[in-house]
Order: C-alpha cells, then sequence, then structure tokens
C-alpha cells in the first residue's frame, strides 16, 4: 500500500478493539453465576500474533481461555446452590480486567494517534517545493 | 498491507563531470550516472491515469466502507475513517503532482524571446 504507516496502524487499531470488546465481554458477566454441574463463565483473552515479511501490524491469533472451575463459593441461599450450597463464580479479576481495559484504550488511542500524526507527515511531504 | 522495500539510490550525476572534486577529495571519480531510458512522451499521461484510477479505487472502497458503518454493518469504525483517510491523501498527492506538471507546461509556455 502507498500509504502503509496508515494501515499498519490500522492492524494495531483492529487488535485493540478486539482486545476491548474481549474486557467488555469478561467484565459484563463478571457476576455470571452457574451452578456447580455447569462450567463457570470462562474469561476471554485475546492472543496477537506479529504480522511479518508482506503482513507488517499486528493480527489477532485466537482466544484463549480462562479457568471453567471459575471459584467456588458458598451461597446456600441461592437458586443454583448445589446441595452442599456451593455455586461457582468465573474467575475473573476485576482489578486485572480494569488495567488490560485501560491498556487496551490507551493502545488503541495511540495507533489513532499514528493514523493521524502519519497523515500529517504525508501532507507535509506534499508541501516541500510549494 | 506489503511494505514495499527501499530503493537502492542510484547516482544523482551532479558530480560525474567534476574531475576537479574527485581529484581534491582523493576519491576516484563518482560512477557515470545511469543514463535514463528513452521514455515515451505518453509516460507521464500514462502514469498519471493509472494514479487517478487508484485513488477512484480507493474513493469507491472508501465509499463502500462508508456505507458499511452507518448502516451497522461494519465492526471496525477505523476500517472506514481510514479507507477515507488513504483515499483524501491520495488524492492530495495527485492533485499536487498534477498541480506540478501544470507550473512546469505554463512554465515553459512562458518562454519567449
Amino acid at each position: 500500500m502507498t500509504f502503509d504507516a496508515i494501515g499498519i496502524a490500522g492492524t494495531g487499531l483492529t487488535v485493540h478493539r478486539k482486545w476491548l470488546d474481549a474486557v467488555a465481554d469478561n467484565l459484563s458477566n463478571v457476576s455470571t453465576v452457574t451452578s456447580t454441574d455447569d462450567a463457570a463463565f470462562r474469561a476471554r483473552y485475546v492472543t496477537v500474533a506479529e504480522g511479518g515479511g508482506d503482513t507488517p501490524g499486528a493480527f489477532v491469533a485466537g482466544a484463549a481461555w480462562g479457568s471453567e472451575e471459575g471459584r467456588l463459593t458458598y451461597e446456600p441461599d441461592h437458586p443454583l446452590a448445589d446441595q452442599d450450597g456451593y455455586v461457582r463464580y468465573p474467575d475473573i479479576d476485576m482489578s486485572e480486567q480494569m488495567g488490560s481495559l485501560i491498556l487496551a484504550q490507551r493502545g488503541y488511542q495511540a495507533n489513532a494517534a499514528v493514523v493521524d500524526r502519519a497523515k500529517t507527515a504525508y501532507e507535509a511531504a506534499l508541501q516541500i517545493g510549494k | 498491507m506489503p511494505v514495499s522495500p527501499i530503493e537502492p539510490t542510484t547516482a544523482t550525476g551532479y558530480l560525474s563531470g567534476s574531475e576537479a572534486l574527485s581529484a581534491l577529495s582523493g576519491l576516484s571519480p563518482a560512477a557515470a550516472p545511469a543514463s535514463s531510458g528513452q521514455v515515451g512522451a505518453s509516460a507521464f499521461a500514462e502514469v498519471l491515469g493509472g494514479a487517478v484510477d487508484s485513488t477512484q479505487q480507493l474513493q469507491a472502497a472508501s465509499n463502500e466502507l462508508t456505507v458499511a458503518a452507518v448502516s451497522g454493518d461494519l465492526a471496525d469504525i477505523h476500517q472506514a475513517t481510514i479507507a477515507s483517510t488513504r483515499a483524501a491523501t491520495t488524492l492530495e498527492l495527485v492533485a499536487t503532482v498534477r498541480n506540478k506538471a501544470v507550473d512546469a507546461f505554463n512554465e515553459i509556455m512562458r518562454m519567449q524571446a
């Protein structure tokens, strides 16, 4: 592509958007309770691979999943509690997710800034000799 | 998106005739500049036409993505804005090249005794 810093930053934007989506998924399910017969909600983590050769940038390679054991919590009043009074909460650390949220947001903003700066730089090149 | 490799620089030819300079600096004379091949008269028109075509392609892609973005079919909003940025920058590049060519043409037309 002709203006490649823009395209490379675009791959970074996509990666961070997907990371934001994963964090949003995890945070929205942070209190999703399941019975001990079922698997707990599994936290979603994005795995990223660097591009190479003809396709520089960063790309989402796939998803990694958290524990399906979850946290066994004693809540005998819960409608889903088993005969011992336990339910499963997802094994999601709220503070870790909030940290990831900030990283994903700042990464997205950084890549958006790269697009802007690259455009400004290319425009400066077009002003040469005017 | 592939990055085209950086092309090796070629001699500008500024120094090819200046033996004095190479004698002063003790360097061997600069290699003769690669003589540019004879280009057809319409080469520039073809290049400019190709550039306009590729600009049109970029603008068509940008339009499609914009429609997809406003109709909610696009997961990544930045795809639309990046496509429009790329189209705008390319158009500016083509316009700059055209303006330079028109300037050169006018300069030549002003030549008279």
